[in-house]
């Protein structure tokens, strides 16, 4: 009864925050070499996060040209997801300081920005962890936009089930969706405070307030401005989820330019939360 | 405080017959301090207007607003009348017409509306008076007003069935002429999200956005409620012409069995009733027909009166 809906990458490919699937750790490494050489070719400064230990790896990837000089002179390195990244649940703020400090590092040493592959499923694996980590999705995404950052998580399939792989696909703007039809990530503070695209109907409802509680957008003056100029469909049962998540804040949530039927539906169901406004 | 719905009609033949009845309804709801709210056309608007007392205390609404389509009639009188209340009527009177428009294609889902209001505005003190023009009235519109009025010309209506009856009555596929050609489409079990996308593909350079994505929303819900609550195959077939379009969803089984479905939001948790009532406010017109086969929701887009 299902058929694969295409949900597109919301933002350019590089200076973004991407979503990666995969299915065994040598796959991840095979995907992660192009992208990060192409980052080494831009002059910026590459990590690959692994969950295995650094040593095997590191050799491995010595022996591919650039990343054997670009070890050798910093330019590109390997990290232990739980030695040198992060263990236990994420937290959110810290981890996107440290983020911060290493772009200015990288910067500072004369690249032209970072760029991360993480095998971050050693993070994702129980709900305390994934709560952390969904906030962390949003507001590293909020870092990332506009600065000269290209970040990659990556999870492994066979760890997780397709429904908790869709729940932490869609809080990025570009990759694998998990078969989830819909985004919702983080913009430019000037832009408002999220991006909802794709399509949110029946099959997107759960994900969709898993996601958005995850994302915790908070209000401000009262407000969560939603860029939906990208959201091609919208049900009532994702309004409805909206509006709950407005009201449990006191705020509005503030939809602007989704299809043209929201803003009756919304007038049909009462919402007294959500306000639809055209795309400015 | 007199409680319950006085559904009255009044088949009238003349301008005088017309007013010979509605005036003397209107003063006697004024002069006993009751709400006096009336929705009519232009035509007949100035009618009563000229024959009613200067500052006559009576609301006129636009009826061509009011009667835009049965759900949202509904959902406007039901938040009237809940404010009229709420502020203290104990009898509100209300008369209003539909307009000859809607005796066409479209006479399905008013006749529905007739039958379902004797509930959907039962809990309030309400009189309304609905008149219908005999000289422009077909018959078969006629045989339904009779068997959805309780009274008729101030008279017990033998003839009246109550909505629980009538609207479980077994109707027919709408006989719109976009289905006299070949469906642009035909799909069988396709994802919400597939129904979606080809309707939108179909539809699009026949209906404007705002109408298309009404329809797609509409045709969402109701591939959404075919697929959990139906029997399959659910099958989708949808026409085009000129500016309207008309989409059939059908599933194997019987179809939702709440009569008031489509009409009212909430209905006896009948799973489906929100989207069904979304999708009655999102289409100019909406039939729900059985046969051998199954059920199956017919919804169109689309000025309405291209095919009266």
């Amino acid at each position: 009864m299902t058929s694969p809906v295409p949900v597109s990458d919301v933002r350019e490919a590089v200076g973004s925050h991407h979503c990666w699937g995969f299915d065994d750790r040598a796959a991840l490494e095979f995907r992660a070499r192009p992208f990060l050489r192409a980052g080494l070719a831009a002059g910026e400064r590459v990590w690959f996060v692994t969950a295995d230990a650094v040593e095997p790896v590191a050799r491995r990837w010595s022996g591919a040209e650039p990343f054997g000089s670009a070890l050798r002179d910093g330019s590109a390195r390997v990290l232990s997801v739980t030695a040198d990244y992060v263990d236990g649940p994420v937290e959110p703020s810290a981890q996107v300081e440290a983020f911060a400090g290493a772009l200015a590092e990288a910067l500072a040493a004369g690249h032209t920005g970072l760029r991360v592959v993480a095998d971050a499923t050693a993070l994702v694996r129980t709900p305390a962890q994934r709560q952390a980590y969904g906030r962390y999705e949003y507001l590293v995404d909020r870092f990332m936009a506009g600065r000269p950052v290209t970040g990659v998580c990556a999870f492994d399939r066979r760890e997780l089930d397709t429904g908790t792989f869709g729940e932490l696909a869609c809080l990025h703007p570009c990759g694998d969706s998990g078969g989830v039809a819909f985004r919702v990530h983080a913009s430019a503070p000037a832009d408002g405070a999220l991006v909802l695209s794709g399509e949110l109907d029946t099959a997107g409802q759960a994900p969709f307030a898993v996601a958005l509680r995850r994302a915790a957008p908070r209000p401000v003056d009262g407000e969560i401005v939603v860029d939906a100029t990208g959201l091609r469909f919208v049900d009532h049962r994702a309004l409805r989820v909206l509006e709950e998540y407005a009201r449990e804040r006191g705020a509005t949530v503030v939809l602007r330019g989704p299809v043209s039927s929201t803003a009756g539906l919304v007038t049909m169901l009462g919402l007294a939360c959500v306000r639809v406004e055209p795309a400015s | 405080m007199t409680v319950g719905h006085l559904h009255e009609a009044l088949l009238y033949d003349s301008d005088e017959h017309f007013l010979s009845v509605l005036v003397p309804f209107l003063i006697e709801g004024v002069a006993a301090g009751q709400p006096t709210v009336v929705s009519y056309g232009p035509h007949r608007a100035a009618l009563l207007r000229r024959a009613l007392p200067a500052g006559s205390p009576v609301e006129f609404l636009d009826g061509g607003r009011t009667y835009a389509g049965p759900a949202g009639a509904i959902r406007a009188y039901r938040d009237l009348l809940g404010g009229l209340v709420a502020a203290g009527a104990t009898r509100i009177r209300v008369a209003g017409e539909l307009d000859p428009s809607v005796f066409g294609v479209r006479w399905d889902w008013w006749a529905r509306y007739e039958s379902a209001v004797n509930h959907a505005y039962d809990e309030f003190p309400l009189w309304t008076m609905c008149s219908y023009d005999t000289r422009v009235t077909p018959e078969r519109v006629l045989d339904d007003i009779r068997r959805t009025h309780a009274r008729i010309a101030g008279e017990p209506n033998a003839t009246y069935t109550p909505p629980e009856t009538f609207l479980r009555e077994p109707r027919g596929a709408p006989q719109d002429p976009l289905r006299r050609g070949t469906p642009l489409l035909d799909l069988l079990d396709p994802s919400p999200a597939g129904a979606r996308h080809a309707v939108r593909d179909a539809g699009l350079g026949h209906l404007d956005e705002t109408d298309l994505e009404n329809l797609v929303l509409s045709v969402s819900e109701a591939v959404t409620n075919a697929s959990k609550y139906g029997v399959p195959p659910v099958r989708v077939r949808c026409w085009a012409g000129g500016h309207r379009v008309l989409v059939a969803v059908g599933d194997a089984g019987a179809g939702p069995t709440d009569p008031f479905v489509g009409l009212l939001p909430v209905v006896s948790g009948e799973p489906g009733g929100l989207g069904l009532w979304i999708t009655f406010q999102s289409c100019s017109n909406v039939v729900l027909s059985r046969d051998g086969d199954g059920f199956t929701l017919w919804m169109a887009a689309g000025p309405p009166d291209a095919v009266e």
